[in-house]
């Protein structure tokens, strides 16, 4: 009986049941992350302030992202559903600390780990790339949400005080590792905002998750389109920022 | 046209294996001026590097330090293969560089597929990934069109049944000498289809050549 089943089924039962797990890997509590005992957002780690202290080349950078390219693509554009985040203009303490901290499994991200390990990119080369993501330009346009709620994402983004670390502009702060959130995948805002209200984003601000609890899902997709819809804050802030 | 080609790789294979046994040690002698080792790997990749036996890869235009690693991994048993083991003792490793110049220069000739259906799929993966289970865009590391780079190996009008039979190995971690791992956490995530159907459209790349 078991053989009668056409192997087709079987294959497509096979690739549905790892899409779920990924899914519901990325959703996994970190036993370092938010939430555990001895977690503080932002201590730096000796690894992290040893990359800093490197100095990055952007050349080199671009051929060490090479590793990168195959989900976030040539441009750094990452895939417009939000899957894979876009990493242009962002900021190289930000890059910096996602990719040591995914590494560290203080943020858990089953499809990025093997890619961020030790052996796969070394401190030299997250200190290019991180150089080499921040001087790209963006040229793609970035995935939008299914109906216009700039207005009311705005407003919610007003109200709590959103701007305070991240920018009037999306625009983050490279000092503080404040990530640049505008022009991003509305996909990728959404997924990370509802894993760091389930405290599932191991590497969350507590700050942030306190903001973020009381709001509802609809508040989330309104954030998300709003940011979206916002221009490459390099391009908002041009001449008035650093 | 599968079996023929077996059995002449079969035949090759026998042809050394007597060799090997003619031989008190299969050891190195001291290296060997180019000209006479080349026999040696022509009988399996082609004089030109251009292997026509399917399961044998072909050597032409691949990156000539890409090609060194590969010998010294033979050697140390981080890259293991029957045929190659049996063969690797008897190349000096002074020798490793100019083998990897000399098939480096060589043009490459075009690859086939087997399966042009197959290959079409193979070309959405080669160059877009598979989202839902997160297997990276070939293209990201080994180019659009094949071609590699320093440091990922150029893959472009490689044998199917080779690259088949790499990335089964890489899955299972059989091969483990890949830069940073980085292949074998990619072929971990295929399953065996989409490896066929990747090995039939990597055939088909030119690697930029006309």
């Amino acid at each position: 009986m078991i053989k009668a089943i056409p192997f087709a089924l079987l294959l497509l039962l096979t690739s549905w049941q790892v899409t779920a797990m990924a899914d519901a890997a990325d959703s996994v509590k970190s036993p370092l992350g938010y939430g555990s005992k001895n977690y503080v957002w932002g201590k730096m780690t000796r690894e992290q302030a040893d990359i800093l202290r490197l100095t990055g080349d952007a050349k080199r950078g671009k051929e060490a992202f090479r590793g990168c390219r195959g989900c976030h693509k040539a441009d750094a554009a990452g895939i417009v559903d939000g899957t894979y985040p876009r990493l242009t203009g962002q900021h190289p303490s930000v890059v910096i600390k996602q990719v040591t901290e995914v590494r560290a499994g203080v943020r858990i991200n089953p499809k990025m780990d093997p890619f961020a390990a030790e052996h796969a990119v070394s401190k030299q080369e997250i200190a290019d790339i991180s150089v080499y993501l921040a001087t790209l330009e963006t040229t793609r346009e970035n995935g939008k949400g299914p109906d216009d709620l700039s207005a009311k994402g705005k407003a919610v983004y007003k109200k709590h005080h959103c701007a305070k670390c991240h920018g009037d502009n999306g625009e983050g702060e490279e000092a503080k590792a404040f990530p640049a959130v505008a022009a991003q995948h509305y996909g990728y805002l959404l997924r990370e905002m509802r894993h760091i209200k389930d405290g599932t984003r191991g590497n969350s601000h507590p700050e942030m998750v306190k903001v973020i609890k009381p709001l509802t899902y609809n508040d989330l997709e309104a954030v998300a389109d709003y940011l979206s819809r916002l221009p490459d804050y390099r391009l908002a802030t041009k001449g008035d920022k650093k | 046209m599968r079996l023929v080609n077996r059995c002449r790789c079969l035949a090759v294979v026998g042809t050394l294996a007597g060799g090997l046994l003619a031989m008190p040690l299969a050891q190195a002698q001291g290296a060997v001026p180019l000209a006479e080792r080349l026999p040696l790997c022509a009988g399996c990749h082609g004089q030109d590097g251009n292997s026509v036996v399917p399961e044998n890869p072909k050597l032409s235009g691949l990156d000539a330090e890409y090609l060194v690693r590969q010998l010294e991994d033979f050697k140390s048993g981080k890259r293991k293969s029957p045929i190659m083991s049996g063969i690797i003792p008897m190349v000096d490793d002074k020798e490793f560089k100019a083998l990897g110049e000399y098939f480096s220069g060589q043009k490459p000739a075009p690859g086939k597929a087997v399966d042009a259906k197959l290959a079409a799929q193979g070309k959405e993966i080669f160059d877009e990934g598979i989202v839902g289970t997160a297997v990276p865009a070939c293209s990201g590391c080994h180019n659009d069109d094949g071609s590699g780079s320093e440091k990922y190996p150029r893959v472009a009008g490689q044998n199917v049944a080779y690259v088949v039979q790499q990335l089964l190995n890489f899955k299972s971690g059989e091969r483990a000498n890949d830069s940073k791992a980085l292949m074998q956490a990619v072929a971990k995530r295929m399953n065996e289809k989409e490896i066929r159907a990747v090995a039939e459209y990597v055939a088909t790349l030119t690697g930029g050549e006309q």
